[in-house]
């Protein structure tokens, strides 16, 4: 293995470190027009969407604050640019949704302008987000049980020219607007995204005339160098170690009666300085929606990975040449055989593989990996559609964000509460519940976190949410396809697991119905959805949990008494009124504990 | 003979600015008492006075306005030494504190510590009640259940009530009946009401307003109190202003009603000042304002001759920290400054900051024990700080110590111990850089255009090459930079605003329901002016604004209106404003779509008294002579030694030009004038700093 170049002579370390953060502040500065200016919720209040900045030649270069699901695989879209338009030129940008294409999933629309310094292509800037709508066959972007891509129905743009000369192509505009559900919303979202992606045209034409295309190449190679001896010195921290995991996505009745089983295969190898996650060992393509496009199956598994490296490493091109993800052909986790669909590609099957990935680091020893996270994509996120009889019976559809998602427990940190799922990775926004109130005729009746819920540990899983919520004057439709109503986030090295989730219709008349794995119901007023989502595995062993932290967690509820008595060992006594901890006893009681499991 | 005083308390320093009808007059400063506010302003004060000559109790009593700002209320945040404060919230939603907004920096840092809400949820309590989005009510107030909640609130001795109930916004019966059930059971406790605070839409900003306002009551009403009683036994017989986050003034009285409004105080004055030195110098209306400290970096923004403000401004880190929910200057802090550490990453790139040496132990330089190479350290080595004169000759410096703890990174990088020091200092520009780019570019505004207005001590230091590398043209660096807030204080105004949320659509506007609001908005103005009028203020002027959205938007813009919305040529003006600002904020514009106006605001600012500033005589008598020369290191990549001479700031007058390589020495602050660049001596006494365009060497000044 050949070593990464040392700091070369002729690029300077300060210039390096200037033009590094000219590059974040233009990915930052598209980020913020992308949400400001966007008309969805799921784009403008829960920042569903990323930018990022790619070479010329199709290396992903830069994503400041991005989701990971989002833009690891975007050079897979850049490059199928170059390919399918020999005639690229100044003033163009390209439509692209196709997950048989290095596309993500149908939802995400990706907008693609490739940037010309000095005539020459030398960037492209890409800002990618989930669409309220796509056109699908029913009122989602999420289709789970869609036998194949016709039955899914969406819109498929495969890298398609929507702008020249910085004007729309308004053939496809119309074709948009024909097909996609509230077209106005879609049409403001597009604008929003064409406005950010020349927002970055802007500034790097700006800072290659301010530094010369020649310096921003040798920059660009000297950062790649740079981060690859970033991520080579973390391997080589790490033991050599082949660590295998396996995981099942819960059963879809109608759709997977037996759910889908999955294993990750690790390689660790500090001497050559190399990660590989090895995917090939799962089943074919499945008549669902649940397949990974391959930009999911590559991104979910580094994403596993690089939860468990220092992640102040720079993730570009460069630091990926130490991660490799081996795939094949019509696979599941793999690379899909069209026309399976992969609608639902960048959740369910996707955070069932980052869990393994990052769980199965644990796998090292006591110290290394995170336990599992929330896998429900609860009633809380599912998309709402229906009329609006308070202004004039007009359309709404959105996908809520009122979830929580229990994050994993780490070796040295209780989980992360608003984690949502492990591939949001925590970065989306929260809706406002009055804002959601104004936008769509619907009650939320109560949004809380749940005591108990976290897995407990030496280190705690985050509580999952419960949300209920309602239509108002009419009736309204709640799609979502719900992962870890049987199998939770499991703890590791004697952590808890997380509590499974779980989705149920309440009825006017007071009776409860489960919805088991797949949620397409029709409320009507008086009616109301009650949403839970996991709560995320615990790390190590719950008798070893700092006492100061489990009183923490007694008086700030998140636990309760018994819990903290039972699975933690802690015994309090009262102080003037004051809950306080017997510490003589406590040490007692936790002996008891650990003597009773043997 | 009537003095107007300006006193400042932050962190470290106590800063106290006199003037008079003829401008600035003396520059106080003193070390900041933690234990005692006042020991710390009197000490300030008395500086000031000794420099004029003068007894501060005569000052005092001369003293027709006195203006303070302070950073207290901030810190008691930080330092969680606020009150113990009960959060009351509508029944199902006890979580709003602690889940935020969402959101988070860094996607794979996964083993932190969610952080802890603003109030514990042990103090956080459910009150049975539901208003719906049109101010409906789904659930009536339970009053027995509401009276049993706040029984437990007496028996835990809480000291304030936050009150945020959902859609109070919209029907505030429900919250005030709560503030009467208050009055009751917990007489003399303070409480905020959300929909009287901050009336906007969106739960977890304004709950997270109003729990910052209830928890700062006991201590700021205690400590405002203390000041107007110390300052009467010292002499000073008028009334007590203090600075608020607006960017205005505010009267003692109304601050101890909205105590919110103090965790800007200090630092929202900066960009007034930026704004009052680039117009008296006639030198535009858009301006960039820095304040340059020990340990933060603030940045402000004046567009068009406004001050630019926020709704969106944390209190520690974005997402984690807490937001205080409310208007305020726009006022960005990073983590930089003189004390920043900079160190070599596994990559073997060079890093500054965020690690700060702080105060204690210092830089090393100071000789306190910092065994870490900072900013201070770089510019000690580089020859731009005096070891002698630091601090106006307050604290010496130990060159050595500096030269000493840069040579472990010299030896990795390969390069002299000048060349590092160099490449600190490049690289501290460019989080400053980030942080000017971050409120600039960012925000749609080009700032090639503006004034840069540099403040604080450590500014002269490193601000040319930074304007260098944003392209902007001209540099003001106030003689008075080191107290940059405080003489913003003595320039800005008394400012009211009025404030509703009222939804309205262009397409099937309801004029008449605007203009019934905007003249509500425009009547509670009228009392305020009245009670301005009745204390001798007689200089309005008036604005309105409304923040909008292209329909099915999620965030507004705001845009100011040309007047009162009564016809529809009224109307399509204020479109046309809308698109107009969209496209220049966001690169786009949606033409055909109607806009929806969310948000209805009226201001009223009222001029203090401040009489005219007077240019001080031009020329002098003989020629102009550094007081000494000494070698300073510049350049791009490679310090190259240059013979810089000295100037002491007293020896200059307007019209004096001085070129680079020089230092200009201040007693608060020093300017380094880089090679290559001229600095002017301004009618008014300040430096005035011409540069020509960007350049590929912009990363550290000219080229030399």
């Amino acid at each position: 293995m050949s070593e990464p170049a040392a700091l070369s002579e002729d690029f300077d370390p300060v210039l390096l470190a200037v033009l590094s953060n000219r590059m974040d502040a233009i990915v930052r500065e598209m980020t913020n027009t992308l949400l400001r200016a966007a008309r969805s919720a799921v784009i403008a209040m829960s920042r569903d969407f990323s930018c990022c900045l790619v070479t010329g030649d199709g290396r992903l270069l830069a994503s400041a604050e991005a989701a990971p699901v989002h833009v690891f695989g975007t050079h897979l879209q850049a490059q199928a640019m170059s390919e399918l338009h020999r005639d690229l030129r100044e003033g163009d940008a390209f439509l692209h949704n196709d997950p048989y294409l290095g596309n993500t999933h149908p939802a995400d629309h990706t907008i693609l302008v490739p940037v010309f310094c000095a005539g020459e292509h030398l960037f492209t800037a890409v800002a990618k987000a989930h669409q309220a709508d796509i056109g699908n066959s029913i009122p989602t972007t999420y289709h789970a049980a869609a036998r194949d891509v016709y039955e899914e129905g969406a819109l498929i743009f495969p890298c398609v020219r929507v702008q020249r000369e910085y004007r729309n192509v308004e053939d496809i505009i119309r074709m948009c607007r024909r097909r996609i559900r509230v077209p106005d919303q879609w049409y403001g979202d597009f604008l929003a995204a064409i406005g950010a992606a020349r927002i970055g045209e802007r500034r790097l034409q700006a800072l290659a005339a301010q530094y010369g295309v020649p310096m921003l190449k040798d920059f660009v190679a000297a950062w790649f160098d740079y981060s690859e001896r970033r991520i080579v010195q973390e391997i080589r921290r790490l033991p050599a170690a082949r660590l295998e995991n396996t995981t099942r996505h819960d059963p879809i009745p109608g759709v997977i009666p037996d759910g889908i089983a999955l294993k990750v295969v690790l390689e660790i190898d500090p001497v050559a300085a190399r990660i590989d996650v090895d995917l090939r060992d799962n089943p074919d393509c499945l008549p669902c929606g649940l397949n990974e496009s391959m930009a999911c199956a590559i991104n979910n598994a580094m994403t596993g990975v690089l939860n468990c490296l220092d992640p102040d490493i720079p993730h570009n091109a460069g630091s990926f040449r130490r991660l490799r993800v081996h795939l094949r052909e019509n696979c599941v986790v793999g690379i899909p055989r069209f026309p399976h669909s992969c609608s639902v590609a960048t959740t369910n099957v996707g955070d069932r593989l980052v869990n393994a990935t990052q769980s199965a680091f644990a796998g090292i020893g006591d110290g290394w990996g995170l336990a599992e996270g929330n896998t429900a994509l609860s009633s809380g996120c599912a998309v709402v559609s229906g009329r609006d009889a308070r202004h004039g019976e007009r359309d709404y559809i959105n996908q809520m964000f009122l979830m929580g998602g229990g994050g994993p427990a780490s070796p040295s940190s209780d989980g992360w509460i608003n984690l949502l799922i492990p591939v949001g990775a925590g970065l989306l926004y929260r809706d406002s519940v009055e804002l959601d109130e104004q936008k769509y005729p619907i009650l939320v009746r109560s949004l809380r976190l749940m005591r108990d819920s976290g897995g407990a540990g030496r280190y705690r899983g985050a509580p999952g949410t419960e949300v209920v919520y309602g239509p108002r004057q009419r009736a309204m439709r709640v799609v979502s396809a719900p992962d870890g109503w049987c199998t939770p986030p499991r703890g590791v090295h004697g952590g808890g697991d997380g509590t499974p989730g779980a989705d149920h219709v309440l009825h006017a008349d007071g009776r409860e119905t489960k919805i088991e794995g797949f949620i397409d119901v029709e409320l009507v007023p008086g009616e109301y959805i009650r949403g839970r989502d996991c709560g995320g595995g615990g790390y190590g062993d719950p008798l070893e949990r700092e006492v100061a932290r489990v009183l923490h967690d007694l008086r700030e509820r998140w636990i309760s008494r018994p819990q903290a008595e039972a699975i933690y060992g802690v015994v309090f006594r009262e102080e003037d009124g004051v809950l306080a901890v017997d510490e003589a006893a406590t040490q007692e009681a936790r002996k008891r504990l650990a003597a009773a499991r043997d | 003979m009537t003095y107007r005083i300006a006193v400042d308390t932050g962190g470290t320093f106590t800063d106290a600015v006199v003037a008079d009808a003829s401008g600035i007059l003396a520059l106080g400063k003193a070390l900041t008492d933690p234990e005692r506010n006042f020991t710390g302003v009197q000490a300030a004060i008395a500086d000031a006075a000794a420099q004029l000559g003068r007894d501060p109790r005569e000052l005092l009593a001369a003293t027709d306005v006195f203006i303070y700002g302070t950073t207290r209320a901030t810190n008691a945040i930080v330092t969680r030494r606020t009150a113990r404060t009960a959060m009351l919230l509508t029944e199902g939603f006890p979580d709003i504190l602690v889940y935020r907004q969402g959101g988070k920096l860094r996607p794979h840092e996964l083993t932190v510590d969610y952080p802890d809400p603003y109030v514990p949820r042990h103090l956080t309590f459910e009150i049975p009640e539901r208003i719906d989005a049109e101010g409906g009510v789904v659930t009536p107030l339970d009053e027995a259940r509401t009276r049993a909640v706040l029984e437990e609130l007496a028996a835990l001795k809480v000291e304030a009530v936050a009150v945020c109930l959902l859609w109070s916004i919209a029907n505030p019966a429900h919250e005030r009946r709560v503030a009467e059930l208050i009055a009751e059971h917990l007489p003399g406790v303070p409480y905020t009401l959300s929909h009287a605070l901050n009336p906007v839409l969106r739960e977890y900003p304004r709950a997270s307003s109003t729990a910052i306002d209830a928890s700062l009551k006991p201590l700021m009403q205690e400590q405002l109190r203390l000041l107007e009683r110390n300052l009467a036994a010292s002499g000073y017989t008028g009334e007590l202003l203090v600075s608020a986050s607006l960017g205005g003034v505010m009267h003692v009285e109304d601050m101890i009603g909205r105590p919110i409004h103090l965790v800007k105080s200090g630092p929202a004055m900066a960009p007034i000042a930026g704004l009052s030195y680039a117009a008296l110098e006639e030198l535009g209306e858009d301006v960039v304002v820095v304040d340059t400290g020990g340990t933060t970096f603030d940045v402000s923004l004046v567009r068009n001759g406004q001050v630019s403000h926020t709704r969106e401004t944390w209190l520690g880190e974005i997402y984690t920290g807490h937001l205080l929910g409310m208007g305020s200057v726009d006022v960005r802090s990073i983590g930089a400054g003189g004390g920043s550490i900079a160190w070599l990453d596994a990559g073997g790139l060079l890093r500054v900051g965020p690690h700060s040496a702080g105060a204690r132990p210092g830089p090393a330089c100071y000789g306190a024990g910092g065994e870490e190479p900072t900013v201070t350290d770089a510019a000690v080595v580089l020859g731009y700080l005096n070891p002698a004169h630091f601090l106006g000759g307050r604290m010496a410096l130990d060159p050595a110590a500096a030269r000493r703890v840069m040579a472990p990174i010299a030896a990795r990088l390969g390069k002299s111990i000048e060349d590092s020091a160099l490449a600190i200092v490049t690289v501290a520009n460019e989080n400053m850089i980030k942080a000017i780019q971050e409120i600039t570019v960012k925000e749609g505004f080009d700032p090639a255009d503006a004034i840069l207005v540099a403040g604080g001590g450590a500014a002269g230091l490193n601000i040319l090459p930074i304007a260098r590398a944003l392209g902007m043209r001209r540099v003001l660096i106030p003689r008075t930079a080191g107290a940059l807030s405080a003489c913003g204080a003595l320039f800005s105004d008394m400012g009211g605003e009025a404030g509703a949320s009222r939804y309205a659509t262009t397409a099937e506007f309801d004029f008449a329901a605007v203009d019934a609001l905007l003249d509500r908005l425009e009547r509670e103005l009228d009392e305020f002016a009245r009670s301005l009028a009745a204390r001798g203020l007689a200089d309005f002027s008036r604005s309105l604004a409304v923040e909008a959205r292209y329909a099915g938007q999620i965030w507004e813009l705001e845009v100011p209106l040309r007047g009162r919305l009564r016809t529809a040529a009224d109307l399509a003006a204020l479109i046309e404003d809308f698109h107009l600002e969209h496209e220049r904020v966001f690169a786009v514009r949606d033409p055909d779509n109607p806009i929806e106006c969310i948000h209805w605001r009226a201001r009223l600012r009222a001029a203090l008294p401040r009489g005219a500033q007077r240019p001080l005589p031009q020329g002098r008598a003989g020629a102009l002579h550094a007081r000494a020369a000494r070698t300073a290191y510049f350049g791009l990549l490679a310090a190259a030694p240059h013979a810089a001479a000295v100037f002491h700031g007293e020896d200059l007058a307007p019209g004096d030009r001085v070129s680079g390589p020089a230092i200009i020495e201040e007693p608060t602050t020093t300017l380094v004038v880089y090679p290559g660049t001229t600095v002017t001596v301004t009618p008014y006494g300040h430096y005035l700093c011409a540069l020509a365009g960007p350049a590929a060497t912009d990363a550290q000044g000219a080229r030399t």
